[in-house]
């Protein structure tokens, strides 16, 4: 726990990475069902955060309010020293965060190229677009092949290159990725791994809710453990790894 | 995407020959009858096919167009090249206004609440009497000394270039995209910065303004509007149209507007079997073609190995 408390907002300074996201306990309901109970957390630039717990503990439904398309009932979230608790979707992309929602979901009657220009709808400039798509190309040259083909004819580990792709064309300087290793063979989620390794290397900080434990920890540097919709611990991803007993009591094994 | 703007352009050309070769009045009326259908069709897939969403109510729009046309017409003695586009603008209003509220809903809500928008301003026409003239409605409206239906035909093949010109800059605009990211993953669209509501709203008051000029078109063509402006046989009409072209493609709507004025016509000896039968085309329709002409016609292109120009509506998800 000494992790969170050591970094108030007013370290801003450039030796100590300063916080750019504080989620401070956060509510959210689905109807009259509650699944967030307070959640806490904060994410610093440059950090790969892994959130890990059960299955319905409450991961996704914490970047969905973070991303504002789930309505926060209370708490606050600080996203570069402004409020951004229910701002609209469209507007938390434009400050920065994009989310990368479950399900690798693409348009699969779009072409690749479609998808990954519709990333960047934010973006007005023509020229500025083409110049994301070429790098969204260069760093998944297997979607430059396929650029003219129905996105719902590629393979899943390919889909959920192309939604990652996608999410970056709005330029985040948070990306939230949701489950991308859902549904792929190992191989492949290794592959999604290094794309997000190579993400964090390129200065985006990464929050990501991640099943497989294994892999989560590989990638991040810190990790919370959500539990019925609370944070039960907070600790760096390489203390977890390296204590499967410790693991196993925070999630209930 | 160029395929689908040839056959547009191809679909305009051809159109205007036929005054040339044809000079049977009957003829010319069903070709304007088509055309003016075209317009109130490609507006109505604006909501149907690109926003998703099924109106009920698009009936408003034709009428408070063809009310807006009359009323400038025979109050202010305007001419038909300004009756027309104010027209297009009042019902735009309209459909800023109907939208603001109707598309905050989804499903049957928004098919319910649209339909009776078209009921509340059919009662209005019929009730205000000292505007609307009741269930009398406003006759007499001018028509220029024109008596030719050659050229009406021009008319209203110049406003359905423009009605096809500006559907097709939304479709393949930026909101136009979103619309149909929108219609295929609300949240994932919402995930890259869409605002849905703001995308609706735009295809919703474009399709609002197209309408609108065909009603302004309808009452200086006829002559006479009424309360039945509103009803829901015309709505009826546009919907089959829209289904049977293919919803949620450029050409569907046209292909539908053609196919079912041509129908209606034929069809009119058998006056008490014509709705009948159309009620078995639109079953055979949504059970056999879902995704209407221009669906079945892409999908077997699509079979066939190439891509599709109209990019169908197709409402089940490819694994």
């Amino acid at each position: 726990m000494t992790l969170l408390s050591e970094s108030p907002a007013a370290t801003a300074d450039a030796t100590e990475a300063r916080t750019v996201l504080t989620v401070d306990g956060l509510h959210v309901s689905y109807g009259s069902t509650a699944a967030l109970h307070g959640v806490s957390l904060d994410v610093r630039a440059g950090e790969t955060v892994a959130l890990i717990g059960a299955n319905g503990a409450g991961k996704s439904t914490t970047l969905r309010a973070i991303s504002g398309i789930l309505k926060a009932r209370s708490g606050s979230i600080t996203w570069d020293g402004k409020p951004i608790a229910n701002l609209a979707p469209d507007r938390i992309v434009a400050a920065g965060i994009a989310h990368c929602p479950e399900e690798r979901h693409v348009w699969p009657h779009m072409t690749v190229e479609e998808n990954i220009m519709l990333g960047a709808y934010l973006c007005r400039s023509r020229g500025e677009v083409q110049r994301r798509a070429g790098m969204a190309f260069h760093r998944f040259p297997r979607l430059r092949e396929r650029a003219k083909q129905l996105a719902g004819t590629l393979s899943g580990g390919e889909q959920q290159m192309l939604a990652i792709a996608r999410a970056l064309m709005s330029e985040p300087r948070l990306l939230m990725l949701d489950e991308p290793s859902l549904g792929l063979s190992p191989k492949m989620a290794d592959e999604v791994f290094d794309v997000v390794r190579s993400i964090n290397a390129h200065g985006v900080t990464v929050l990501l809710v991640e099943q497989n434990i294994h892999n989560a920890l590989s990638v991040a540097s810190r990790a919370y453990v959500v539990k019925t919709g609370r944070i039960a611990a907070s600790r760096p991803a390489a203390e977890l790894r390296n204590d499967p007993d410790l693991l196993r009591a925070y999630l209930g094994g | 995407m160029t395929l689908e703007r040839n056959v547009l352009l191809a679909f305009l050309a051809a159109a205007a020959l036929l005054p040339a070769l044809v000079t049977d009045q009957y003829l010319l009326h069903l070709g304007v009858v088509a055309l003016f259908y075209a317009i109130l069709a490609t507006s109505l897939n604006l909501v149907v096919g690109y926003v998703g969403e099924f109106s009920l109510g698009h009936t408003a729009f034709l009428g408070a167009g063809a009310y807006t046309a009359a009323l400038l017409s025979t109050h202010l003695g305007l001419p038909m090249w300004a009756t027309i586009p104010l027209a297009g603008l009042i019902s735009a209003v309209f459909g800023f206004g109907i939208g603001a509220i109707t598309l905050r809903l989804q499903g049957p809500y928004f098919v319910i609440v649209t339909l009776s928008f078209a009921e509340v301003l059919r009662i209005v026409a019929n009730n205000w009497i000292a505007v609307t003239n009741g269930p009398m409605g406003l006759a007499g409206i001018d028509q220029f000394g024109i008596t030719n239906k050659g050229t009406f035909f021009y008319i209203v093949l110049g406003l359905t270039a423009v009605a096809l010109y500006l559907a097709f800059r939304f479709v393949h605009s930026n909101a136009g995209r979103a619309a149909v990211a929108v219609r295929e993953n609300r949240y994932v669209a919402q995930s890259i910065g869409v605002d849905p509501f703001g995308t609706a709203m735009q295809a919703f008051v474009l399709g609002a303004f197209l309408a609108g000029l065909a009603g302004g078109f309808y009452a200086h063509y006829i002559s006479f509007v009424g309360p039945e402006v509103f009803r829901f046989p015309f709505m009826v009409t546009m919907i089959i149209m829209v289904l049977l072209g293919g919803k949620g493609t450029l050409l569907g709507p046209i292909a539908g507007a053609v196919i079912v004025t041509l129908l209606e016509e034929y069809l009119r000896e058998m006056q008490e079997l014509r709705l009948t039968l159309f009620g078995l085309i639109v079953m055979a329709v949504v059970l056999f073609l879902p995704n209407g002409l221009m669906g079945f016609i892409a999908q077997r292109r699509e079979q066939q190995g190439t891509k599709p120009a109209p990019r169908a509506a197709t409402k089940e998800r490819t694994v």
